[in-house]
């Protein structure tokens, strides 16, 4: 910005609401230059009483820039036209609600024009989110429990989970550092779940997190999951409510799942009824959405899944009736329990003992026969 | 022995060749509009092609930034407060905008900036680049050479809200490799993508796994890496998300394979590597790393060859370490050129990028 010059400087208080509906409003009264003005419309930034020729060898900005903060900052990005006879800056994006913006232009025979807009706060957005749900449903988790699923009922705002998300112990205290704080943080496409995975380091026997620290959760104790509500959700409103989930910790769980364990329900031909696997134990509720397929004599079987009853309970509901003949669920062994066992392998596979290594069948397939 | 650093390496001798072997490396490219979706981890491969993660897209996209002017030698850059400018270039205000990572291009020693505009479900991508001057510029997106390829297991091949966040990428020797955590399994894959993509590329997967003291092998997810070359074995330095800093020969490094790292060092609880960088200081070579909770480390690299592989939990940790005082809230680190490392360094609320001498 040039500061050879003492600007002139003119302030309006934009005071409309909502922002879309900022038009025409005269930003800057005519003073010295009595005709020259700049006026903040529909989001772009114009000079009246101003005609401009050529651009400057320097290109527009070398005349005129918006500065959107406080402070040494650099002009907004933007963009330039002339329409209508006057010299229009764009801005890149929308200028977000409660900024003050700073549009300074330089005419090339006189004094530098300084004009200030405060764009109006946004009305704040109810609040209406919640945690929907945090999966594993089931409030005894192991000792080695891998991972939390914290689903939300509208889109959340990224980047401040590790500050939002706390584990207490019984007493109330704050366990420090549980879970592995990703920057990157692991939500799903609709930014509607949040994986929060414990510090693997101190799951995995023999590494050193563990040997210094111990587990984040121990066998015969009680402990929170608290998520705050003044995190903000993808509008920026804070949850409706925080949310507690209170569990007790059982000793590890190193048992791979074994599919031999599962108890089928066959469905009956001709019915539509769905299909029921009993797991004697909890498996991992988002890999149950898409890790188990059924097929029959004529191929893929398409219906909706469902679980149930704290994760121990897998039914698929077919499209159609199921026709008599076998029929086969086939799983993937990339499927875990809670605490991360693979079908067939566990967690950490201990090398020394040859039952729990490594499965090398991807798939795993139960057959069953429609009922009569 | 000699070490040098891959990316840097190249970089030197690209100067003159830059133009020449240019031809061979963005013939797939297309121009137009890079349909990035999300802007996450970055690297800098031949040529000044710039690689982008985007975890939201399920893919490594390949920009032309058309940046080959080779710096003067001597640069520096410090740039106070670049949360704050960067909001304001946006025309947003700091709490509302997310820097994903940044990089420096070893040729120009521009800085590029991959930035989150919004934290919402509405955030825009954006790559910015800051000259030596400190000027903060966009590189448009919408008519850029470019090249894309898909992660597998993508959206359309497992259920919509399974993703694979992507946490490094690096260039070496013709491949890209990208390590990334799934928001559902644990077992995530270190990806293998050779460069220049073609309609066939396709991204391998490698199996990585951590053996724990000869005894416990996880299929260990890889948090950060760097690589570099000793006596003409190109290795990469893994920090895997439980902690322990392994080294993987590249050759290793083939689609489809099972690989275990060898555990060189173990940086302790609660603590996560952020970046790596390899240097030469009088005719030394030292690893640089910067970490969440433990600053900035400082590991002799000259005889890490010769370190035993920890195989037994003692208290001694491989390789020793020394952490460096004056460099507290590093967040993001990446080597600048060969007496500099840049930094992004936390100063109370605000950020600042710039370049410090390298310890």
């Amino acid at each position: 910005m040039n500061t050879d010059k003492k600007p002139i400087r003119l302030s309006v208080f934009i005071r409309v609401h909502p922002w879309p509906l900022l038009l025409f409003l005269l930003a800057a009264l005519p003073c010295a230059a009595q005709q020259i003005a700049i006026r903040m419309e529909a989001g772009a930034f114009r000079i009246e009483g101003w005609q401009p020729a050529a651009p400057p060898a320097d290109g527009w900005p070398s005349l005129f820039q918006v500065f959107a903060g406080e402070g040494d900052v650099p002009a907004m990005l933007g963009s330039y036209s002339v329409d209508g006879g006057s010299l229009v800056f764009h801005p890149r994006f929308p200028v977000a609600p409660g900024m003050r913006v700073r549009a300074v232009f330089h005419p090339p025979e006189s004094a530098p024009i300084e004009a200030v807009f405060e764009v109006p706060k946004a009305a704040a957005p109810a609040a209406t989110t919640r945690v929907a749900h945090v999966y594993p449903s089931i409030n005894v988790l192991p000792e080695n429990q891998l991972k939390f699923y914290v689903y939300f009922s509208a889109p959340m705002s990224k980047g401040r989970a590790w500050q939002k998300i706390h584990l207490l112990d019984a007493a109330g205290a704050l366990v420090v550092l549980p879970f592995l704080e990703l920057d990157e943080e692991l939500w799903d496409r609709d930014s509607t779940r949040l994986t929060v995975l414990f510090d693997p380091g101190r799951i995995k026997r023999e590494v050193r997190p563990l040997k210094e620290i111990g587990p984040s959760i121990q066998a015969g104790k009680h402990y929170t999951l608290l998520i705050d509500r003044d995190w903000p959700d993808g509008r920026g409103a804070p949850l409706a409510q925080e949310f507690r989930k209170e569990f007790r910790v059982v000793p590890p769980d190193r048992t791979p799942p074994d599919t031999a364990t599962w108890r089928i329900a066959a469905p009956r031909a001709g019915s539509a009824g769905p299909l029921v696997i009993q797991f004697p134990k909890p498996m991992d509720y988002a890999l149950l959405q898409h890790l188990l397929e059924v097929a029959g004599p004529h191929g893929p079987v398409a219906g909706t899944i469902a679980v149930e009853r704290e994760e121990t309970e897998w039914r698929f509901t077919p499209r159609e009736p199921w026709k008599d003949g076998d029929y086969r669920v086939t799983v993937q062994t990339t499927l875990e329990d809670l605490a991360g066992n693979h079908i067939g392998r566990a967690f950490d596979v201990d090398t020394f003992d040859p039952i729990t290594k490594s499965l090398p069948r991807e798939t795993v397939s139960l057959p069953f026969r429609t009922r009569h | 022995m000699r070490l040098s650093y891959s990316l840097s390496g190249l970089a030197a001798g690209l100067c003159c060749a830059a133009v020449l072997a240019f031809g061979a490396s963005s013939g797939s490219m297309q121009t137009g509009k890079a349909p990035l979706k999300s802007a996450g981890p970055m690297a800098f491969g031949p040529d000044g092609i710039l690689f982008v993660g985007d975890s939201q897209g399920a893919a490594i996209m390949a920009l032309d930034v058309s940046d080959r002017t080779p710096a003067r030698s001597g640069g520096s850059l410090e740039i106070k407060g670049v949360n704050d400018k960067v909001a304001a270039l946006l025309g947003t205000s700091a709490d509302q905008i997310l820097i994903q990572d940044v990089v420096v291009n070893p040729i120009s020693k521009n800085v590029y900036l991959s930035v989150s505009r919004g934290r919402g479900p509405d955030a825009v991508p954006m790559i910015l680049r800051a000259d030596a001057a400190g000027k903060i510029t966009e590189v448009s997106l919408e008519n850029i050479k470019h090249a894309s390829v898909s992660l597998p297991d993508g959206p359309a091949e497992a259920s919509r809200q399974r993703l694979e966040t992507i946490t490094s990428v690096k260039y070496v020797n013709g491949n890209v490799y990208v390590a990334g955590l799934s928001n559902e399994e644990f077992s995530s894959s270190l990806r293998s993508i050779p460069y220049p993509f073609t309609e066939a590329t396709k991204a391998a997967g490698i199996e990585i796994w951590h053996g724990s003291h000869g005894r416990f092998e996880t299929n260990a997810p890889v948090r950060t890496f760097v690589p570099y070359e000793i006596d003409h074995q190109t290795s990469i330095l893994a920090a895997y998300t439980c902690t322990p800093l392994v080294k993987i020969p590249v050759s290793d490094l083939k689609p489809g394979s099972k690989v275990k790292g060898t555990t060189i060092a173990e940086l302790g609880a609660g603590n996560r590597p952020l970046d790596m960088i390899v240097y030469t200081k009088d005719g030394k070579h030292f690893i640089l790393m910067a970490n969440s909770a433990r600053g900035v480390m400082k590991l002799p690299a000259d005889n890490l060859e010769t370190f035993q592989p920890i195989t037994r939990q003692t208290e001694i940790t491989g390789v020793p370490y020394e952490t460096i005082a004056s460099l507290k809230g590093v967040q993001q680190l990446d080597k600048f050129d060969d007496a500099n490392a840049l930094v992004l360094i936390a100063s109370g609320s605000s950020l600042d990028l710039r370049t410090v001498p390298l310890p």
